[in-house]
């Protein structure tokens, strides 16, 4: 009932706040009710056109939102939105600055609508990494290094982009002054799973594949909630959780409420640092997070490390770690490729369902016998 | 005059006395709270295994750090003023540092990417170590090089500053065309770093710290007639050349075995010399060089103890600390409040 209520306190609060500029046709708007995890995007259909809101688009942009309207290619503007505002769907030539969007058109048998990417080394996708390669996707560079004239020549229909700042300064924020319609996706700031996932339906909105993307949200949902359902059952004791690994002397520590910690608790685990609450991650002593990982059982996500030597390589103080010893340790590195790609932010995003299985299956091995894991493997 | 030889015979023991239970306390104050008893028994070896690991492989090692690479990184300062007769030089004037960084820059930024290795294996192996020594290596031989043709001193430094300009250019260039997960370990290695070395690389530095200060204590004497002016140096028989090649040496092999293990330390090299000046009043390198290398070990000492001292489990990155102490030192010697820059 909260979450609900939360629901329609954010989508007033962000009609207040779009209204301003964009809201010509705020009577009438009809707030989708299928998304109920994500607390940053809000999709409302009102005449003629279909309403995007991304609410606080980039880390610490409270009261910052951004709206956009859908309007099909061949419909007339509703009366009081400008073509600056709109953009038409379905879209025919995206570009896309995050391997997870990619990842979202690839779900939706999109990825031929994908013309340019940030960075193709980190693509993990045969497909498009075979489109890389033929010339047919092309690399757009990233931040200080965009290429804005090969963005402008590609011409498309909409850069999908994330925010890490306030844009308007930096290199995506001048494309939009070229005339680029550039899109800021928050999937990444949200604290869970399913959250991210929901982030399809704009992807399907936009390409036109809207039931294809509610189906699959609605399917992986539905497989989620099925196996936490399984995991509440159990009535023992929770495995202490270990996440991430120092850089030097820091620890940065995913709080308890975010995207990792969420999955550890829906998958039955305690992760240690659960009490913790913050925006984002947290600066520790490597000194701190060593003496709480005494309570750990089970170590995940320890950087990118392929193998346990080379953790204890990485930092030789991590070797006293009884984890460490006896090879308790789970990393993401299932799916790679040897240029830096890796599946856990392609496919994981969109499949929350597979990703829970491959963390019950780590901390609850008996409740998923036999079960292969999709992204992570034990390391040796 | 006595009275400040009086004064000095008692401070001298007095700064390692302070040295020494500054070292003390960086084993007892950690990010994370351990009774002093238990910390006593871990150092015998028979206490609780946790708090066993916590001092033996987190404390000691970065207080032992810290001891050397303060007392190398203002020795190398000291050696760098007196030698450019210049207040505000310091380890990284000469490019060292600029070469150290250069050396891990292409390390991570260029070859990493090549040859698919992790760039966290990298930041703590010898990898990176080697990459810095390389760099601050190389730089050493152009500056000697140059030292060694030149007769103006003043040459020396601005080839010196040159080179630093254009390596700091090539880096920005490095890290113009990387990717992110490369950047961060680059930046998060500019940030200093006294805790991830281990016993092996302990033994290293100690051996290049103290080959270092061996050259350096060779070198007190010319350095004491150096302050009168190179005129004077030569006629009361100091071989210029030489000398500057010698006390080149020292500080490379001081500030680039620091820089190579512990990143760039910002400050300590440039504010330390100044606060054993004002403490021992004396510009005399007898007493000064042991005194700056005494008051080094324990101005880094404190900013480690300040660092891992929020509470809560928190740290602040050690260079944010000894900028904060070193910036206001630089300040007052540049407001001539001291009269500090007159001695040279």
């Amino acid at each position: 009932m909260s979450r609900i209520i939360l629901s329609i306190v954010s989508a007033a609060m962000i009609l207040c706040s779009c209204g301003n500029e964009h809201n010509p046709a705020a009577s009438g708007a009809i707030t989708d009710s299928l998304g109920s995890y994500s607390s940053r995007l809000v999709i409302e259909k009102i005449t003629g056109a279909t309403r995007i809101t991304v609410r606080d688009p980039w880390q610490n942009a409270e009261g910052t939102a951004f709206c956009w309207y859908l309007v099909p290619r061949d419909s007339a503007l509703p009366d009081g939105i400008s073509e600056k505002q709109t953009i038409r769907v379905p879209v025919r030539r995206m570009i896309c600055m995050s391997t997870t969007h990619a990842a979202m058109m690839r779900a939706l048998d999109a990825t031929d609508l994908i013309v340019g990417v940030s960075g193709p080394s980190l693509v993990y996708d045969s497909l498009l990494l075979e489109r890389i390669s033929n010339g047919i996707v092309r690399d757009v560079g990233y931040e200080n290094n965009l290429n804005r004239e090969l963005v402008i020549s590609l011409e498309p229909d909409l850069l999908m982009a994330y925010g890490v700042a306030d844009p308007s300064s930096g290199s995506t924020g001048r494309l939009t002054d070229s005339g680029v319609k550039v899109f800021y996706n928050a999937d990444y700031l949200e604290q869970h799973p399913l959250a991210r996932c929901e982030w399809l339906r704009l992807f399907g909105l936009l390409t036109g594949r809207e039931r294809m993307a509610d189906s699959i949200v609605s399917t992986v949902t539905g497989r989620y909630h099925e196996l936490t359902g399984k995991v509440r059952s159990i009535t023992g004791d929770r495995p202490g959780v270990l996440l991430g690994a120092p850089w030097e002397d820091v620890w940065y520590v995913s709080p308890g409420n975010s995207y990792i910690g969420q999955l550890v608790d829906d998958a039955g685990g305690n992760y240690i640092f659960s009490d913790l609450t913050a925006p984002h991650s947290v600066p520790f002593s490597v000194e701190s997070v060593f003496r709480k990982a005494g309570k750990a059982d089970i170590w995940i996500n320890p950087g990118t490390a392929d193998s346990l030597s080379e953790i204890a390589t990485a930092d030789h103080r991590l070797e006293s770690l009884p984890l460490l010893r006896h090879g308790k340790v789970w990393n993401n590195r299932r799916r790679i490729t040897p240029e830096g790609g890796n599946d856990y932010w392609e496919s994981a995003v969109v499949r929350p369902d597979l990703l829970l299985m491959d963390f019950v299956s780590i901390i609850h091995p008996e409740l998923l016998p036999g079960y292969d894991q999709t992204f992570y493997i034990r390391l040796q | 005059m006595r009275e400040r030889r009086v004064r000095n015979a008692l401070l001298m023991p007095g700064l390692v006395l302070l040295a020494v239970i500054l070292f003390i306390a960086d084993l007892l104050l950690g990010s994370t709270r351990v009774e002093p008893s238990e910390i006593f028994t871990a150092l015998f070896g028979n206490g609780d295994q946790g708090v066993e690991i916590i001092v033996m492989q987190f404390r000691l090692p970065k207080a032992v750090t810290a001891l050397l690479a303060g007392a190398a990184m203002s020795v190398s300062g000291l050696m760098m003023q007196t030698l450019f007769r210049n207040p505000l030089a310091g380890p990284d004037i000469l490019g060292v540092s600029s070469g150290a960084g250069l050396g891990v820059a292409v390390t991570l930024l260029t070859l990493t990417p090549l040859f698919t290795l992790s760039s966290e294996s990298l930041l703590a192996g010898w990898g990176l170590i080697l990459a810095a020594w390389t760099g601050a290596g190389a730089v050493m031989l152009i500056i000697m090089a140059v030292s060694a043709r030149m007769r103006d001193i003043m040459t020396v430094l601005i080839v010196g500053i040159l080179l630093a300009s254009a390596i700091s250019a090539v880096v920005s260039l490095l890290q113009y065309f990387s990717n992110e997960a490369m950047l961060k370990t680059y930046v998060i290695w500019t940030m200093g770093n006294l805790g991830n070395i281990s016993y092996n690389q302990i033994r290293t530095l100690t051996l290049a710290t103290a080959a270092g200060l061996f050259i350096a204590f060779l070198m007190v004497k010319p350095l004491n007639a150096m302050l009168m002016g190179e005129t004077f140096s030569r006629t009361v028989g100091v071989e210029m050349q030489k000398t500057r090649v010698l006390v080149l040496a020292s500080a490379s092999i001081l500030a680039g075995s620091v820089t190579a293990f512990c990143g760039p330390l910002a400050f300590i090299g440039v504010a330390v010399p100044h606060i054993a000046r004002l403490l021992l009043g004396t510009t005399d390198h007898r007493i000064l060089m042991p005194g700056t290398a005494v008051c080094g070990s324990a101005i880094l000492l404190l900013s480690d103890i300040i660092s891992n001292s929020p509470g809560g489990g928190h740290i602040i990155p050690v260079n944010s600390v000894t900028s904060l102490i070193g910036i206001p030192v630089v300040l007052w010697i540049i407001l001539g409040k001291t009269g500090l820059g007159r001695r040279f």
